[in-house]
């Protein structure tokens, strides 16, 4: 390259800006004021502002983050950035959708609500649609590839915003024992010192220059950090902020380093500099290219170096347009003309004297009529304190309608706020919480006051320095305006429109049409209209709203009140939200000690809670999950299987009540159970629905180890120990999790009993000396297992727990010592088939908090003499002893070669009607449903009304075609109802 | 077994230890069972840590005592340590020995690089040397013992690889 | 996010803890003897007011205890936590900061934001 200039793409045309240059004050600088179009007529819309507040220029850039509504007045440009415009078919400048400006009449206050009523159907096929091409904003991204980061941080306080206010209270607590962190939205410190020229010094230093040697001391101070390129978006309870960080600014993304990093804060006192907005006026197409809000012109010239036009038309109620006066003066740019609202009498000195010096031609006591022109300004039309219109050839109009303190953040904090008389606008009055406003943003618009209430708001800070300084400013230092929020215009066409919100192309028409249909509270009025919705949020407009409604109404603005500010301050990019919680990162992992091994034996996995368990192997690479779960199936019943149950919960329960404590959390009687022996378990609320279930093995009357569901055990966990903690704090019992410290193998099948004697060779597993439902520690090799004789699979089956660190070895040597055996490793489909061949239910399959264990006709596992247990009270409300409740029952097609689809609907009534007009009676719903290869039918289990008086009639399960299946009711035990594989 | 993650500031070691879950009164016959196996008094303190060179002993709330040891025993001494301790019936020790992982954080950046896993304040003044926090770090329950210029941060073995995971992207991002 | 302060570790993180609805409801001493509707008292019916609500936490992921505070449900301000078995502070003792006829707080809510000058 040549030259210094970084080069980038607006629609498809090379431009070439300085380094530093936004999107917009690079486009200025070559003369480009046509930058998009409008959200509903389409109309033509430049650069207005140039800040965060930007309504008008939003573009989308091209690039791997295709990033749509970026403000062209606040993204910096990089190099080869491909920049496009928004909302234009087929070009910019010629705008097919322009003509809903000649529509306008059908597109105003509330035209969504009004038009697009009816016929029936004509909304999603065709309104829609239609609506969405041609309204709305940019394109999201495709896909989502930036990776946003997180970073907490907890201070003592917090400033928002590094301009002169933000500046002087770090100052004051620079070295002291405080840790401070000092925010800033722009890539530089200074504020009003960089975007202005209203201060002329500080302590007879130049601006710039007592900002440089701030800057120096706080970045020496330990107890300060600076945060740049990063807005607070959020002000949520308990001091919590967020904000948003632009890590590439001027870079262009690359995907492997965060471009955003969202800041999460925690601190003790926030203090709010964050300044002020420029407020804009309505009047006929003040939405022409070429109107700017006057104190944006002043920070392109002054932080960018960019003069938007040589000769521009100033129009202002009040007296800050000074500086942008005297600015323009200085460069020898002498404005067209100087409009002011404002008697001739109210208006300071200091700017008679520079328009009377340089002859610039003045209008006091006059107001912008309108302005003209096709894509840009080409003249500006006055009405003169004599009403008579006078017309302008210029191509830019510097407008100023007032300051309004930057309150969002305040009222997020829930801080009130109070309309100003002097002001015109809504400051801070009261804050809720330890929220400190300093500077512009608090309504003090008068910089030699800013000294004197720093120090007296942050005199509380112990060791706060004293801040001994003097400025300057140029101009008048007193703050005057007058009320005025639209002008009076000589309506000319369609064309012509006075808009009140830029964005939503809400026009102060809109305004009066909405209150004369009785929308006249403010929030309701924002609905209909649709004013400050936009991603701006009204920031330049909202306040004029509220003056325009209060004229219309005849009532004061604090009347109508203002409406509810909410975060995000600013748009936040859902990448920066989620952070790092997204693809590999989505949900935290959890993985048991065998996962190598599923790995390397081609497991499928399926998530149980964050657990990664195996559903099923793959047995060969076109293996089905049908065919594999049908072969697992099986193989366990002919000869044996393997399961990895180690992500099952296991509490270990101990103290001199724990008998009393386990009696209470589940609704079997632990007490006569003899020690070292187990049993099912089931766990209800106090509403009496069944909760978990599990087993629990007795060391002792002291001593307990229960086990819970995969899902299920936190929240086990957590339900005994409320219980524990907070009803029977007096109860000696304690509770630990040691899920962790156990793997757990489920071994079952004909041939379970010779595989574990092969491997642990020196124990006995006959029946008579390890019966159903007994377990016992081993030594084996140099650890402990402990071996249960149950099961889940109806076949004879034993678990064993072993330490994790030695899991995987002895899980190898099962599979060494049944090579002739035939032991299958099966996942948790298969153990789902197994199951519910002998009925065994799944808490969260067969129940979902509105069954009891009565609906599943668990009812020997209530223990019938215990006086009390959690849920035992609910199971003789007069709700639950109803006859008529759904009860789990079996389902068997009447043709067996049919499939039952899971959670279809259970009903009595053969035929369903073509025509539905009134709902089909439902008897329930179908819970599980498998084919089982060892009936060679299928089988199904179902929650049905009155289930157990049904048992042995047919009825129906609809289909998803809209058909009906006949099945069989039974009783839902569809295998060895017996138990003599089981017990064998 | 040892694998360690480094990034600007920031040092990780992965160590292996065991460990006990102590839950009881701490009262004067549970802190004798305790002293009578490991010659250690329990800590009074809520949310304090003792060390010697044998053992890291904190205590994370009214009831429960975490007990690390910090050399290696052979399995069999460390069970009968737990069935001596557990012949209280007063006390339920649970050993956790190979459930948990062990991480030892230090650098100059250890507390920026650790906030951007979690909220948790790390200043000195909430969170002193010789005292341990349980909380969420990468969305995980973890405890965090500080060892002063090093932490020592426990978390699920379950989560081992996850955890490890996150490390390492922390690092590269 | 609330800061919330746990007796036992300090003040944390909304996120370390799980709310576990009204404290105080305690379990009748012989549920056998309840009628049903005395029953659904205890397991179902909770005072929901606005304003001062006393309530259970659980530190679940830190020490994973329990504990009651006192929540401001109109401005979620907690204002004070305490451990089980502690006596509850009276109600008298916090002050409602947010006060208005209608119900809507007067601070920081809508059209309820501005006050008159």
């Amino acid at each position: 390259m040549t030259d210094n200039k970084i080069y980038f793409k607006f629609d498809g045309k090379k431009y070439g800006g300085n380094k530093g240059d936004t999107i917009a004050s690079a486009l200025l600088r070559n003369n480009v004021k046509l930058v998009g179009r409008s959200f509903k007529y389409h109309r033509p819309r430049g650069i207005y502002t140039c800040g965060i507040e930007e309504p008008n220029a939003l573009v989308q850039i091209i690039n791997e983050h295709n990033e749509p509504n970026v403000r062209a007045t606040v993204k910096k440009i990089y190099e080869g950035m491909v920049v496009k415009s928004q909302n234009r078919w087929p070009s910019l400048k010629r705008d097919f959708g322009s003509v809903n400006n000649l529509l306008s009449p059908i597109f105003s206050a509330g035209f969504y609500y009004k038009t697009f009523m009816g016929p029936k159907g004509f909304w999603k096929n065709l309104y829609e649609p239609l609506i969405r091409r041609t309204a709305g904003l940019g394109k999201p991204p495709r896909e989502f590839k930036s990776k946003s980061t997180h970073l907490h941080h907890n201070v003592d306080i917090l400033i928002v915003g590094g301009g002169l206010s933000g500046l002087l209270a770090a100052k004051k607590l620079a070295g002291t024992n405080k840790d401070v962190l000092l925010i800033e939205r722009e890539n530089e410190l200074g504020g009003i010192l960089k975007n202005s020229n209203k201060v002329k010094s500080i302590n007879d230093q130049e601006a710039l220059e007592w900002l440089e040697k701030t800057e120096r001391l706080l970045k020496n101070s330990a107890n300060i950090k600076i945060l740049k390129n990063t807005t607070v978006t959020t002000y949520n309870y308990s001091n919590h902020l967020t904000a948003i960080e632009d890590r590439l600014v001027g870079i262009e993304p690359d995907n492997k380093k965060p471009e955003l990093i969202l800041h999460k804060i925690r601190t003790e006192n926030t203090i709010l500099a964050n300044g002020h907005i420029e407020r804009f006026l309505s009047f006929r197409n003040n939405d022409l290219p070429g109107v700017m809000l006057a104190a944006s012109f002043e920070k392109y010239v002054q932080r960018y170096g960019v003069v938007p036009d040589n000769n521009p038309v100033i129009f202002t109620n009040n007296s800050s347009t000074f500086s942008l006066l005297k600015l323009l003066i200085d460069r020898n740019c002498m404005p067209k003309a100087y409009v002011d609202v404002r008697d001739v009498k109210k208006i300071e000195r200091e700017t008679l004297d520079l328009l009377e010096a340089h002859n610039i031609p003045f209008y006091p006591k006059s107001e912008v009529e309108g302005c003209d022109g096709n894509n840009e300004i080409k003249k500006i039309s006055l009405r003169t304190k004599k009403n008579k219109i006078i017309k302008i050839k210029a191509s830019m109009l510097c407008v100023s309608g007032g300051i309004n303190p930057d309150i969002h953040l305040f009222t997020q904090s829930k801080g009130l706020v109070k309309w100003d008389e002097k002001i015109l606008t809504f400051k801070p009055e009261k804050s809720f919480q330890k929220t400190i406003t300093l500077g512009s943003v608090s309504g003090n618009f008068i910089f030699k006051k800013i000294i004197d209430e720093v120090s007296q708001k942050l005199n509380f800070i112990d060791g706060a320095n004293d801040l001994d300084l003097k400025i300057e400013v140029n101009g008048s230092e007193e703050f005057n305006i007058k009320e005025i929020w639209e002008t009076k215009n000589n309506k000319k066409s369609l064309w012509s429109k006075s808009f009140i919100d830029l964005q939503n192309d809400v026009t102060t028409k809109d305004l009066t049409q909405a209150i004369k249909e009785g929308f006249d509270r403010i929030e309701h009025l924002k609905r209909f209209t649709t004013n400050s919705m936009g991603t701006d949020q009204g920031k330049i407009s909202s306040i004029n709203a509220l003056g325009i409604v209060s004229k219309l109404l005849k009532k004061s603005v604090s009347e109508v009140g203002t409406t509810t500010y909410r975060p995000p301050y600013n748009p936040v990019s859902f990448s920066a939200i989620a952070g790092r919680s997204t693809y590999e990162f989505y949900d935290p992992e959890r993985k048991t000690p065998i996962h190598p091994w599923h790995l390397k034996h081609n497991a499928v996995f399926e998530d149980v809670g964050q657990w990664k368990r195996p559903w099923y192997y793959k047995k060969f690479e076109n293996e089905t999950m049908n065919e594999a779960v049908q072969r697992e199936s099986k193989q366990v019943r002919e000869s044996a299987g393997i399961l990895d149950g180690s992500t099952l919960g296991k509490i270990e329960i101990k103290g001199k009540d724990a008998l009393e404590f386990v009696n209470m959390m589940y609704t079997n009687s632990f007490t006569k159970m003899s020690p070292m022996s187990a049993k099912y378990a089931l766990m209800l609320g106090e509403d009496g629905m069944v909760k978990d279930d599990g087993i629990v093995c007795k060391i002792n009357d002291n001593h307990f180890i229960t086990t819970t569901t995969s899902g299920g055990a936190a929240n086990v966990l957590s339900h005994m120990e409320e219980f524990a903690q907070t009803e029977w704090p007096n109860l000696n019992v304690y509770l630990n999790s040691i899920t962790e410290q156990f793997a757990t193998f489920n071994i079952s099948g004909p041939k379970s009993r010779i595989i574990l004697s092969r491997v642990f060779n020196n124990i006995d597993f006959s029946n008579h000396k390890f019966p159903y439902m007994t377990f016992n520690t081993f030594d084996y090799l140099n650890y402990k297992v402990r071996i249960l004789r149950a099961s889940f699979t109806g076949e004879k089956g034993y678990e064993i727990y072993v330490p994790p660190k030695y899991a995987l070895t002895l899980w190898e040597r099962i599979f060494y010592y049944s090579r002739d055996v035939d032991l299958v490793p099966y996942g948790t489909e298969t153990m789902h088939l197994l199951r519910a061949e002998k009925g065994y239910i799944i808490v969260g399959q067969e129940t979902d908090g509105t069954v009891t264990p009565l609906d599943l006709n668990l009812n020997w596992m209530i223990g019938k003499k215990k006086k009390d247990f959690i849920g035992k009270r609910s199971l003789t409300r007069s709700d639950i002893i109803k006859g008529d409740r759904k009860q789990l029952v079996g389902l068997i097609p009447l043709d067996k070669s049919y499939g039952i689809e899971e959670g279809q609907h259970v009903i009595e009534d053969k035929n369903i009607p073509s025509q539905i007009d009134k709902p089909i009676k439902m008897l329930g719903h179908v819970t599980s449903s498998y084919f089982s290869p060892t009936l060679n039918h299928s089988i199904a289990m179902a929650l049905i009304k009155g289930g157990n008086r049904k048992i042995g009639s047919q009825i129906y399960v609809s289909t998803s075609n809209m058909n009906v299946i006949p099945v069989e009711v039974v009783k839902p035990n569809f295998l060895d109802p017996e138990n003599k594989r089981l017990l064998s | 077994m040892t694998r360690t993650f480094s990034g600007d500031g920031i040092y990780i070691a992965q160590r292996d230890f065991q460990q006990i879950l102590l839950r009881g009164k701490g009262d004067g016959r549970f802190a004798e069972t305790v002293n009578g196996e490991i010659s250690l008094l329990p800590p009074k303190d809520n949310l304090r840590m003792i060390s010697n060179e044998n053992f890291l002993f904190a205590k994370q709330s009214f009831d429960q005592w975490s007990l690390i040891c910090l050399k290696n025993k052979d399995d069999e001494e460390l069970s009968k340590i737990i069935n001596t301790m557990n012949s209280n019936d007063e006390l339920l020790a649970s050993d956790c020995s190979y459930g948990q992982v062990y991480f030892e954080f230090s650098g100059d950046k250890m507390k920026d690089y650790l906030n951007k896993l979690t909220h948790f304040d790390f200043r000195s003044k909430k969170f002193p040397p010789l005292t341990i926090a349980q909380t969420l770090i990468a969305r995980i329950d973890c405890t965090i013992y500080n060892l002063e210029d090093k932490y020592l941060i426990t978390c699920n073995k379950s989560y081992e690889d996850y955890f490890k995971k996150r490390l390492q992207d922390t690092i590269d991002l | 996010m609330l800061l919330i302060k746990c007796p036992y570790c300090g003040e944390r993180d909304q996120s370390e803890f799980t709310n576990g609805g009204e404290a105080h409801v305690t379990r009748p001493k012989n549920p056998e003897l309840e009628t049903d509707r005395g029953w659904a008292e205890y397991v179902f019916i909770r005072s929901n007011p606005k304003g001062i609500y006393y309530e259970r936490w659980v530190h679940s992921h830190g020490c994973k205890k329990w504990f009651n505070a006192v929540r401001n449900t109109s401005t979620d301000e907690i204002l004070l936590s305490y451990k089980i078995g502690e006596t509850p502070p009276p109600i008298k003792k916090f002050q409602n900061r947010l006060k208005s006829p209608s119900g809507e707080p007067d601070v920081g809510s809508g059209n309820f934001a501005v006050k008159k000058p």
